[in-house]
């Protein structure tokens, strides 16, 4: 009988060895462990056996019956996971196909460097502040100590509806109608289309601009600096210097003009810069203290700061861009470039 | 403002490089926009002695001539008859530039080498007023004892450098040779050389002659004559040609020409008039009677109106003031006396005449840009000066001088540290009493107390501020510290709630693949026939501007579409073959016409989007989503709009039923305006009705943790009724079991009796706090079907 179980013991292994599917497994396990299986027949015949002999014998056979289960078990599971292996490489893709193409949107380019220049202002606790474009010329020009007599307010700079009214050359118009309603301190930002009757690569008779206010008591120079590096540095590179060159503008004063240093050459001279290693990127000054008292602001106790930055000009020098008119084409292949 | 270096130099000592010069120009606050060097025009050209005339072997008119340059001796061959041994000329050796940009090379003629060309008076851009000579047909000979091998540039004065300046219009007085001295005195450090003003008299009065009459000081602020007999008119001196030359003024005469240089110099207009000319010896500035006439110096005739101010005699008009004399009564030939005017007009005037006449000069463009009360003197004496040092006339005794009032200087007194409260940095007191003292300030030092009496030709200067400014730009902006707003209150930014909600919905189209778009708010009023609007349509109610760049830019939109429309349109036209667009944009909307107060601007929303894969539902399916975002309510109803496809259009109705907007197909006949035959789809959505409505959510609904059960219902209906009115029926008998319904298919076709068509709608139950049982969902459903029955919607038999 010990022969029997020995035999036993070697086909099994060598079955189960052998089997190479699930159902080869189950095959197995009903051939030798099922009811009417070689073990339990083997089990089964331990009462022909001597008595004394069988307690011995029974153990064995027990043995052997953990040994093949515990073979099977453990090669069951190995099949298991061979046959799932399998089946996850059968499943395989081509991962560099691409299906349902529909792609993200963007916004337009103009609207983007306006988002980025208002959150670098936001930042520093500035409120974002909307205004007619269709304006009263107090607004755009008188308010701003721009009287009649001006050369800034000829008929060939503003389209006019009539005497009175006209589109607003400049987003300045909402800093006097901000300080007509607000009290200091004030710290604004207004972007927004702007109008002027001139069409070229470098000029829309629409555009934007981005104008910056504020006003508190103890405003300096050193401020306005200050806060046009933080500008500078956030929206171009961390290594943008700004330089301020005197300049003029009605309401005010002193007036500054703001250069960059070049964003291509860092400054050493390209042809960007025409070799001055500097751009030109916006005007700003100290608020004309008659500006403040127009509308109404004590000058003596407040002052001012304020900027005005051409949108475009930003974006052109930012991403390269060529010619002013490719923002008002709206070709999707130029907007889909700014993501 | 184009300023000579050598102008400048008989004010100023310069002692750096133009480059340097510029630079300090800049650095105070005047841009420079070119450094020109005269000599870049003319290149390699250089002065030769003819020392021998050779016939040519195979030309007879060619001449080869052997040139001795002192440096080396040259052949050059050339066809003019004027030459002979011994003339100097200008010689222009391989790889010269003449004045015209052409390029000469040595190159063969007729077999012999020719290694240079000598030159004519026009190669150098010269006439005979410029140098004797250089009129005559041939080559140019120049004097005998012209020294040889010299830059020709040189010999003919072709040597200035000139700074083309561009000058802030606050600064009136630095259109002039001497307020650009002045700066730069101030800015190197230099002495400022006054003008010379000086001249002789006779006793003769101009006063006993003629009388000036100003019916506006308004207009005319203050005029200024004096008298000069026993004139001599004949050409200006070189050097005053070559410096008028050298700004863009033809040299004409002397008399003609001192006004033009004293304007270069002074900044201050001047006018001369033939004295015998004027009728009554009276000068009249007064206004024109409407339909007067006066022909100008330009020999055209002008018609005037009451808006033109003229400088008039007893009986006609002699000059349109400040921008040109009249013909028949300027300094000619026979000019034996003159009246010089010096005079101020009123910018404004002066610019609007100029405008409405079409008519400008140099003398309208500096009245335009501001003159100041200073230089009317200062210009006058100064022609004076110079007429009398070159005895062109004798000046006459008297000044006649109208004048609105005395001007006195202006004085600010402040303390030195409101100075340094403008910059944020603190300049020494001796520091800025030093710079402004050199801006020709005069400073009055008591303790801290500054007393400032400002020059009169600085009109922009009355105030802290401008001292300030004028410290800081020749103290050097390099020396402000930067600083972020440090003595200041700490205020709450951000954006407002209706600017976030902006940002979520722009977010939410991006993420749909929108691109967003800006197109011109001014639109062509001929939009409106492409979109089909009838003629009595409230969105014809446009704001025109009154001087637009052209019709197509000439009204303000009061709707996004039709640009929405063009942007499609030139993106198929390109070949793009499919898109989503949004714009964000404000409309123009007139309370009356001709606009009384500002229109209202209101923001709206407009989409777009063509291709294969577009169509009414997919773009409805975005708004959809945009609604849902927002917690907005909303329903459709089929629209009347002129412009969208009359099957597939809808108008977007608000929660009371009011219009918000509408979404559908283009016409196809709007299509064709535009040369296309893609179907376009657009919505327009007002965006303050999406601000005012949306739903901030607050608190929240409990969520079951129950299992819940799904029904389907396949309906037969009419084919007209709309499946919103099977969805509200469900929706109105399905109780707060009811949880969720959403139709998944609709079918029309052959396996269904004509006149119906198969709606399939998916129902979801579930309940808080139980399981629900087949009866009670089965009784819900029995209640909706008897409510489907009543718009003839039943169960599809199997």
């Amino acid at each position: 009988m010990q022969e029997k179980i020995k035999e036993i013991l070697t086909k099994a292994k060598q079955r189960i060895l052998d089997a190479d599917s699930m159902q080869l497994i189950n095959e197995i396990r009903v051939r030798f462990l099922g009811k009417n299986g070689e073990i339990t027949a083997l089990l089964k015949s331990l009462k022909d056996a001597p008595a004394d002999q069988r307690p011995k014998l029974g153990k064995l056979i027990n043995d052997l019956r953990g040994e093949v289960e515990t073979i099977l078990i453990e090669h069951e599971k190995n099949i298991a996971e061979r046959e799932k292996q399998k089946k996850l490489k059968e499943e395989r893709i081509d991962i560099t196909l691409s299906k349902n193409n529909r792609k993200i949107g963007a916004l337009h380019p103009l609207n983007k460097v306006i988002r980025d220049i208002c959150y670098i202002f936001i930042g520093l606790g500035f409120e974002v502040k909307d205004g007619p474009e269709v304006e009263l010329d107090y607004y755009n020009f008188e308010g701003l100590n721009i009287p009649a007599d001006h050369p800034a307010r000829d008929e060939q700079d503003t389209f006019y509806i009539n005497d009175n009214i006209l589109l607003r050359t400049q987003t300045s118009a909402v800093q006097v109608r901000t300080m007509e309603e607000q009290k200091p301190p004030i710290r604004i930002v207004c972007p927004g289309k702007v109008y002027r009757p001139d069409d070229d690569a470098s000029h829309s008779p629409m555009f934007h601009q981005i104008e910056g206010l504020v006003v508190d008591e103890n405003i300096t120079l050193c401020d306005l600096q200050g806060l046009l590096d933080a500008f500078a540095q956030e929206f171009f590179s961390s290594v943008t210097k700004t330089r301020l060159r005197p300049s003029f503008f009605p309401f005010t004063e002193p007036s500054v003009e703001v250069d960059l240093s070049c964003v291509m050459c860092g400054g050493k001279g390209c042809s960007l810069c025409k070799g001055t290693g500097w751009i030109e990127l916006l005007g700003a000054g100290v608020v004309n203290p008659r500006v403040l008292e127009y509308s109404g602001i004590d000058s003596k106790k407040y002052s001012g700061l304020a900027f005005g930055l051409g949108v475009e000009r930003a974006a052109m020098i930012k991403y390269g861009i060529p010619d002013i008119r490719l923002f008002f084409e709206n070709d999707i292949r130029f907007l889909k470039q700014y993501r | 403002m184009k300023a000579p270096i050598s102008w400048l130099k008989d004010f100023v000592d310069i002692e750096i490089s133009p480059q340097e010069l510029a630079d300090k120009l800049v650095s105070c606050g005047f841009e420079i926009e070119e450094i020109i060097y005269q000599k870049d025009k003319i290149k390699n050209v250089v002065t030769g002695k003819i020392i021998n005339i050779n016939k040519h072997p195979n030309a007879d008119k060619l001449l080869p001539c052997e040139i001795d340059t002192a440096k080396e001796k040259i052949t050059v061959i050339t066809a003019a008859q004027n030459v002979k041994v011994g003339d100097i000329v200008p010689l222009a050796l391989d790889g010269a530039q003449l004045a015209n940009g052409k390029k000469i090379k040595a190159g063969e003629l007729r077999g012999i080498l020719s290694q240079g060309m000598m030159c004519s008076g026009e190669d150098l851009d010269l006439t005979e007023n410029d140098y004797a000579g250089a009129g005559v047909y041939g080559i140019l000979i120049l004097h005998k004892d012209t020294p040889l091998g010299a830059d020709i540039n040189d010999i003919i004065g072709n040597d200035d450098v000139i700074l083309d300046i561009s000058v802030t219009t606050n600064r009136q007085d630095c259109n002039s040779i001497i307020g650009i001295a002045r700066e730069i005195a101030a800015v190197t450090d230099k002495k400022f050389i006054a003008p010379d003003l000086s001249f002789n008299k006779v006793a003769e009065s101009v006063c006993d002659k003629l009388s000036v009459e100003v019916a506006d000081y308004n207009l005319c602020h203050r005029y200024m004559a004096m008298g000069i007999k026993d004139v001599i008119i004949e050409q200006s001196p070189q050097i005053i040609k070559k410096r008028l030359k050298a700004v863009g003024i033809r040299p004409i005469n002397n008399i003609v020409d001192v006004t033009n240089y004293v304007l270069i110099e002074t900044g201050q207009p001047l006018h001369a008039f033939d004295f015998d000319l004027l009728e009554g010896g009276k000068i009249i500035v007064r206004t024109a009677e409407q339909g007067e006439k006066i022909t100008a110096l330009d020999g055209k005739e002008y018609a005037l109106d009451k808006d033109n101010l003229l400088i008039c005699d007893i009986n006609k008009p002699v000059a349109v003031a400040g921008i040109m004399g009249g013909e028949f009564s300027s300094v000619n030939q026979k000019t034996k006396t003159i009246a010089l005017e010096s005079a101020n007009f009123a910018r404004d005037s002066v610019r609007r005449t100029s405008r409405k006449l079409n008519l400008r000069s140099d003398s309208s463009q500096r009245f335009e840009k501001g003159v100041d009360f200073y230089s009317q003197e200062l210009g006058l004496y100064r022609a004076l000066s110079i007429i009398d040092k070159y005895g062109w006339g004798k000046i006459m005794d008297g000044v006649i001088d109208k004048k609105q009032a005395e001007i006195s200087n202006k004085e600010i007194v402040c303390d030195y540290s409101e100075i340094n409260k403008v910059l944020g940095i603190s300049v020494d007191k001796d520091i800025i009493v030093d710079i402004l003292r050199k801006l020709n300030f005069s400073v009055n030092l008591d303790g801290n107390k500054l007393t400032v009496t400002i020059p009169l030709y600085r009109i922009d200067v009355d105030g802290i501020n401008d001292l300030a400014e004028e410290v800081i730009r020749i103290y050097g902006y390099k020396h402000l510290v930067p600083t972020l707003l440090i003595n200041t209150q700490m205020v709450r930014g951000g954006k407002s709630a209706a600017q976030k909600l902006t940002d979520k919905i722009k977010a939410a189209l991006i993420a749909h693949g929108f691109y967003e778009t800006i197109s011109y708010s001014f639109i062509s009023p001929k939009a409106f026939d492409a979109l089909r609007l009838p003629n009595d349509h409230a969105l014809r109610k446009t704001i025109k501007l009154r001087n637009p760049l052209g019709e197509d830019y000439s009204v303000m939109r009061t709707t996004l579409c039709y640009s929405m429309i063009k942007t499609m349109a030139s993106n198929i036209t390109r070949g793009n073959k499919q898109a989503r667009f949004f714009e964000f944009a404000k409309t123009y909307l007139p309370d009356s016409l001709p606009l009384s107060g500002l229109p209202v601007e209101e923001y709206y929303l407009c989409t777009g989007v063509y291709g294969d894969n577009e169509d009414f539902y997919t773009l409805k399916n975005v708004w959809e989503d945009i609604f849902d975002t927002l917690g907005i309510e909303r329903d459709y109803a089929l629209s009347d709009i002129s412009y969208l496809h009359p099957g597939r259009g809808a108008a977007i109705l608000g929660k009371n039923g009011e219009k918000i907007g509408y979404i559908g197909e283009v016409l196809p006949d709007v299509c064709k305006e535009f040369d296309i035959d893609k179907r376009l789809y657009v919505a327009e959505i007002s965006h303050k009705y999406l601000i005012d409505n949306a739903k901030v959510v607050y608190g929240y609904k409990p969520i079951s943790r129950y299992q819940g059960c799904e029904r389907d219902l396949a309906l037969l209906m009419p084919k007209e009724t709309p499946v919103k009115d099977v969805l509200n029926i469900i929706r109105a008998n399905g109780t707060d079991l009811l949880e969720d319904c959403e139709v998944f298919d609709v079918y029309e076709g052959s396996r269904i009796p004509t006149g119906l068509k198969s709606v399939a709608v998916n129902l979801s139950f579930r309940h808080l706090s139980r399981t629900l049982t087949d009866e009670e969902i089965n009784l819900v459903i029995d209640n909706i079907l008897k409510g489907l029955a009543a718009i003839n919607a039943h169960l599809r038999q199997a």
